[in-house]
């Protein structure tokens, strides 16, 4: 009888310990982890928030992309705001390393062979191009063409036709880049 | 030189030096070589290409102008109708004649009755409105269709980062 009454007392009470030992256990092994997880969701930036200011802006270095986002809290439009305001973006710091995603640039790798072009080789800028650098500092109006000039782009020798177009080419680069200028002082 | 095609190139290039389209500005690379043409074209207003000027270079066959020239940008060009590698896709480029695919009618194909002004005004106004059928690239596309503002903001960058701003 008290033998009895002891097993029937004693397998509920295994079944108790086993569960709070569980428990305990499991609380014992989760308690370090959380903290290190939640710190590292603190560094590493949503990769899909990184893939899109990439896709806008491949030309940009995806450490700068994260080290923005970071630092303004994950805000996609904010980083892409500053880029398109010219601002550029900060180098981050050389400590800074977030977990990049690897199959972010093998895409990225595979769709260069696919199209034949570098993701990361810009062309350069027609400002180089057609060497207007030391034209580009000049402040001064392009003079508007006046009706003789219009009158004179035909030209009957062959060397001052190639002139007249070279310039008009130039003209035409050097005016969209003032009024792109123009247009950003007064945003 | 005294060929047809040169003929008839040396024609164009002076129509285009004394009336030139708005916006538009094309020749030869050196009058040397009139198969070799290279173009600037000015992002149409009210698009995001405003504001931005494109070169292209064209390329003339010798039986020019049964045959239509090739064109091919020579700058970033992110456009549903541009290949990544800058050939433009454009129904006024293709050979003459019916398309075996029945998808333009060969009134928007290439004739001789066509012109390099009209091949510029052509791609000035798809540079505008990208033709969303068959796309040459199909990334720029998608994006065209289904995130625009992404898409108009990668071809501002484009654009600042053209004139070397």
């Amino acid at each position: 009888m008290a033998q009895d009454g002891q097993t029937s007392i004693n397998i509920p009470q295994l079944i108790a310990v086993a569960v709070v030992g569980f428990l305990a256990i499991r609380w014992f092994m989760s308690k370090p982890s959380t903290p290190g997880a939640s710190s590292s969701r603190r560094n590493t930036i949503d990769v899909n928030k990184i893939e899109q200011v990439s896709s806008v802006f491949p030309q940009l270095d995806r450490r700068s992309i994260a080290w923005d986002l970071q630092r303004n809290g994950g805000n996609v439009e904010a980083t892409m705001e500053r880029v398109l305001g010219g601002r550029g973006l900060e180098n981050p710091p050389p400590s800074f390393q977030p977990n990049l995603p690897t199959p972010a640039t093998t895409q990225n790798a595979g769709g260069s062979t696919a199209t034949g072009r570098k993701p990361n080789a810009p062309l350069p800028d027609l400002i180089t191009r057609y060497n207007l650098q030391s034209r580009v500092s000049g402040k001064g109006k392009e003079p508007v063409p006046s009706e003789e000039q219009k009158r004179n782009a035909w030209s009957a020798d062959k060397s001052a036709r190639a002139d007249a177009l070279k310039k008009r080419r130039e003209d035409m680069i050097l005016a969209a880049r003032r009024k792109m200028e123009e247009k950003e002082r007064q945003a | 030189m005294n060929s047809v095609a040169a003929k008839r190139l040396f024609q164009e290039y002076k129509a285009l030096s004394v009336d030139p389209p708005d916006g538009i500005t094309a020749g030869p690379v050196n009058e040397d070589d009139l198969f070799l043409w290279e173009a600037l074209i000015q992002g149409p207003e009210g698009t995001p290409f405003e504001g931005g000027v494109f070169p292209a270079e064209l390329k003339f066959p010798r039986d020019y102008p049964l045959m239509p020239p090739t064109m091919k940008f020579t700058c970033d060009m992110w456009h549903p109708n541009v290949y990544p590698n800058g050939v433009v896709c454009i129904s006024i480029l293709h050979p003459p004649g019916d398309d075996p695919n029945h998808y333009e009618s060969a009134s928007e194909r290439w004739s001789p009755i066509q012109s390099v002004e009209k091949i510029l005004i052509s791609v000035m106004s798809m540079i505008a409105e990208p033709n969303d059928e068959s796309p040459a690239n199909v990334d720029a596309a998608r994006m065209w269709r289904e995130q625009r503002p992404q898409y108009e903001a990668r071809v501002k960058a484009d654009v600042r980062r053209s004139l070397g701003l």
